[in-house]
């Protein structure tokens, strides 16, 4: 009986041996994580030029150059050093490397850093746009969408520059992919911010061969801003031309998308005034005509608040001045609107406001014959708006 | 009180324990295996269609197994069709019932080596999930029901919990138009679906272990409506947080769906960890009801003990588990297991049934 009991006892311990961990764990501090990821046309950077020169190549073609941003290890350790001394580093790493397979670069830097790198906290990719003129987006994102570390949850940018450019911020111990995210955040604020395609949406986007426009972002002087965005093209996944800021406004109206943000126009006067956007909704019908072609009627309708109005003395905030600047606002956004419809229907020729995505809704038969060539098909086709935006208040300012 | 040593089971048990041997690794590919065959949104249309037709299916299987109360269809299909027949049926049976507990294992493997283990050999993963498996399956079916009726509910608030927070990308337009394509994509839809519900069978082995079995009905059709509900949420949230498009193209959605979302601040920023250990225990149960219902069926059949049975089987479920090389080859056994269960089902109960029918009415013999 003891005898049998001191067995089990050391069968129990033995089972100690296989308590050491993880298969194949990796240590976090052992990891480089990178938090963004961009692609620019081939440009091998000064260090690799000298690489190659010592002999430091690989069978390749330079087709892209991937720049990522690592968020080392060290980056505590660092941020609270130099808070003593006042000097501000840096809490990233931006590293570059050229070639023809975003994996095989992303490989490549493990025999240039000490730690690998890991995707699974990538929030970012910028695209730049001048490789989206060269290569198709299918091709640029196929090993995204393949990878197991990087979340479908990541968020496609386009740049209007190089877009390793992005990846510098001139705000001591901030993390540029972070700020990116964060200003993605502020669309309650500002309607010229898209709500932006992650990488699941791209997946459909570019399956259904959709046209669709990825949020641009340019940079001066190591700041970025929003501006705008990219028009690819369903069919060819290449970048064919810009939308302004004016026009993401105008789409996220015409969408139903605006979550805030401002009207500005000017009085008859030449003015300023300013509505701020307190609701807006939006509704696309389609319907189909006698000739069998696609017709849209966007119906728009908001509220808000006259909230900056500059005006010459005299002039009072009664229901008629009221009424009067409605009107104007109404203009304005029918302006914008058809500025958009402009680009979208005689420069572009694409839809990239929904419209084929209701007509699908609406008249799903009719649409399954017109969608594959359904931008062509949405240039002819007639779109009428009614616009009516309510000031329902003017602040706590009254004369 | 709390000690039986009958080996029978309450009618909430039998219940969760067809919940749990259906509910497995079908839920991580059903949104894309569906919506490709049907290539509309109306593929949640399909699954609860399939889930109407398989519930006919299993009053089916508990009132023919009703008509020999205490004896599974191993022991009965014999009394039915007589010895060789009988016994022919049964091995198919048998043999079912392996081939899906190794799918079940396999597509398990394939998650975890993707998303949580990578560079985990597979044998590291599969030999103790068999072990472990074959540990319960010793404890008959009281063990197993009670293990069930622990995991059950864990599982369940897990998934619901990944699907309400999923609904920050619901789109309702994702899932319209409705039956814009007419009914016919459907009912191509409907031929995925039949997959999910595998395993439906083990009802013609737990109707006899029920301390109730007049109670059969009620308690199996709630055992399948469970994961019916379950796979319709599923399909629903899944096209309406990816749209039609992106869950073709996704391996496995399901879990697309949850990594397409981080909660900041919440206990779990990425809730796709949690739900796959989660689902592990439920994989885990999917297949030691299918490994407990093989080592039953032979052992009924040639009048064996269990225990040597179990570890006899380990080898074979073992090499059912690692004979697809690519994952391709284990889709198409996905899709086969799917083709196999029409066939089971008209070999077995509906043959079966006819059979009784016959002699009983017809040839007025005291079947």
């Amino acid at each position: 009986m003891y005898r049998h009991r001191l067995f089990l006892t050391f069968l129990a311990a033995a089972l100690l041996l296989a308590e050491t961990g993880c298969w194949s764990s990796n240590e976090i501090e052992d990891l480089s994580m990178y938090t963004a990821l961009t692609m620019d046309t081939g440009q091998p950077s000064q260090v690799e030029q000298t690489f190659e020169k010592e002999g430091g190549s690989y069978f390749k073609d330079n087709k892209i150059t991937v720049t990522i941003e690592i968020v080392p290890k060290q980056s505590y350790e660092n941020s609270n050093k130099t808070a003593d001394t006042g000097a501000k580093a840096h809490n990233y790493v931006n590293i570059s490397e050229t070639g023809d397979s975003v994996l095989e670069i992303l490989r490549q830097f493990a025999i240039r850093l000490d730690h690998p790198v890991i995707g699974h906290h990538l929030k970012v990719i910028v695209i730049s746009k001048q490789l989206l003129q060269e290569q198709r987006i299918q091709d640029l994102m196929d090993f995204v969408l393949r990878d197991n570390d990087i979340r479908p949850s990541c968020l496609i940018l386009m740049s209007e520059g190089r877009a390793a450019d992005i990846l510098k911020t001139k705000y001591g111990d901030e993390i540029p992919a972070f700020h990116i995210r964060g200003m993605t955040r502020n669309r309650f604020r500002n309607n010229r911010i898209m709500k932006g395609i992650i990488t699941s949406e791209l997946d459909a986007l570019m399956y259904a061969k959709k046209t669709f426009v990825l949020q641009n972002i340019v940079e001066a002087n190591q700041e970025v801003e929003f501006s705008g965005g990219g028009v690819i093209k369903g069919d060819t996944g290449k970048w064919i031309g810009n939308l302004d800021q004016q026009d993401i406004e105008s789409i996220a109206w015409i969408k139903g998308e605006v979550k805030g943000g401002t009207l500005k126009t000017y009085n008859p006067d030449h003015k300023t005034v300013t509505y701020e956007i307190k609701s807006a909704k939006s509704k696309i019908s389609a319907k189909m005509n006698k000739d069998h072609q696609p017709v849209f009627h966007v119906n728009i309708e908001s509220e808000g608040r006259l909230i900056e109005t500059w005006k010459n003395p005299g002039l009072s905030s009664k229901k008629e001045y009221l009424e009067k600047l409605q009107e104007i606002f109404e203009e304005r956004l029918a302006a914008m609107i058809q500025s958009l419809m402009q680009k979208m229907q005689s420069d572009y020729k694409v839809d990239v406001a929904g419209f084929g995505d209701r007509l699908a809704v609406e008249e799903p038969q009719e649409w399954k014959k017109l969608k594959d060539h359904w931008d062509e098909t949405f240039s002819r086709t007639p779109v009428t708006f009614d616009i009516k935006l309510k000031i329902t208040d003017f602040g706590s300012f009254i004369e | 009180m709390f000690e039986r040593s009958d080996p029978k089971i309450t009618s909430t048990q039998a219940a969760i324990f067809l919940t749990n041997t259906v509910l497995g690794a079908g839920i991580l590919t059903l949104p894309r295996s569906v919506t490709e065959s049907a290539k509309t949104p109306d593929a949640w249309i399909s699954v609860l269609l399939g889930g109407g037709i398989i519930m006919l299916v299993i009053v089916l299987m508990v009132k023919l197994s009703q008509q020999f109360p205490g004896k599974t269809v191993y022991q009965y299909s014999r009394q039915i069709a007589g010895s060789i027949p009988g016994s022919f049926l049964s091995m198919l049976l048998i043999v079912y019932f392996i081939v899906i507990a190794g799918f079940e294992i396999r597509v398990f493997a394939e998650i975890t080596m993707f998303f949580l283990l990578e560079g985990t050999p597979i044998w590291a993963i599969v030999i103790p999930f068999i072990w472990v498996g074959g540990y319960l399956v010793f404890g008959g079916i009281n063990s197993i029901a009670r293990v069930y009726q622990i995991i059950f509910p864990v599982s369940i608030f897990v998934l619901l919990l990944c699907y309400f927070f999923s609904g920050r990308l619901f789109d309702l337009n994702h899932l319209r138009p409705l039956l814009g394509d007419g009914i016919m994509p459907v009912l191509r839809g409907l031929k995925s679906t039949i997959l999910v519900y595998t395993g439906c069978e083990v009802v013609m082995t737990i109707t006899a272990f029920m301390q109730h079995p007049q109670q059969a009905v009620k308690a199996m059709l709630t055992g399948i409506g469970i994961p019916m509900v379950l796979y319709l949420i599923t399909v629903v949230m899944s096209i309406g947080g990816l749209s039609v498009d992106s869950v073709i193209t996704s391996t496995w959605p399901t879990i697309d769906l949850i990594r397409s979302f981080e909660i900041s601040g919440f206990f779990f920023e990425r809730l796709e960890f949690p739900l796959l250990v989660i689902w592990m225990m439920q994989m885990f149960c999917n297949f030691c009801s299918f490994f407990f219902n093989a080592s039953l069926g032979i052992s009924q059949l040639f009048k064996l003990k269990m225990a040597p049975i179990i570890f006899g089987l380990m080898p074979f479920i073992f090499l059912a588990t690692m004979v697809p090389v690519r994952i391709n080859d284990v889709f198409a056994i996905g899709d086969a297991i799917g083709k196999m269960g029409i066939g089971i089902f008209f070999l077995l109960p509906v043959l079966l049934s006819l059979i009784l029918i016959v002699r009983r009415k017809g040839l007025k013999q005291n079947v």
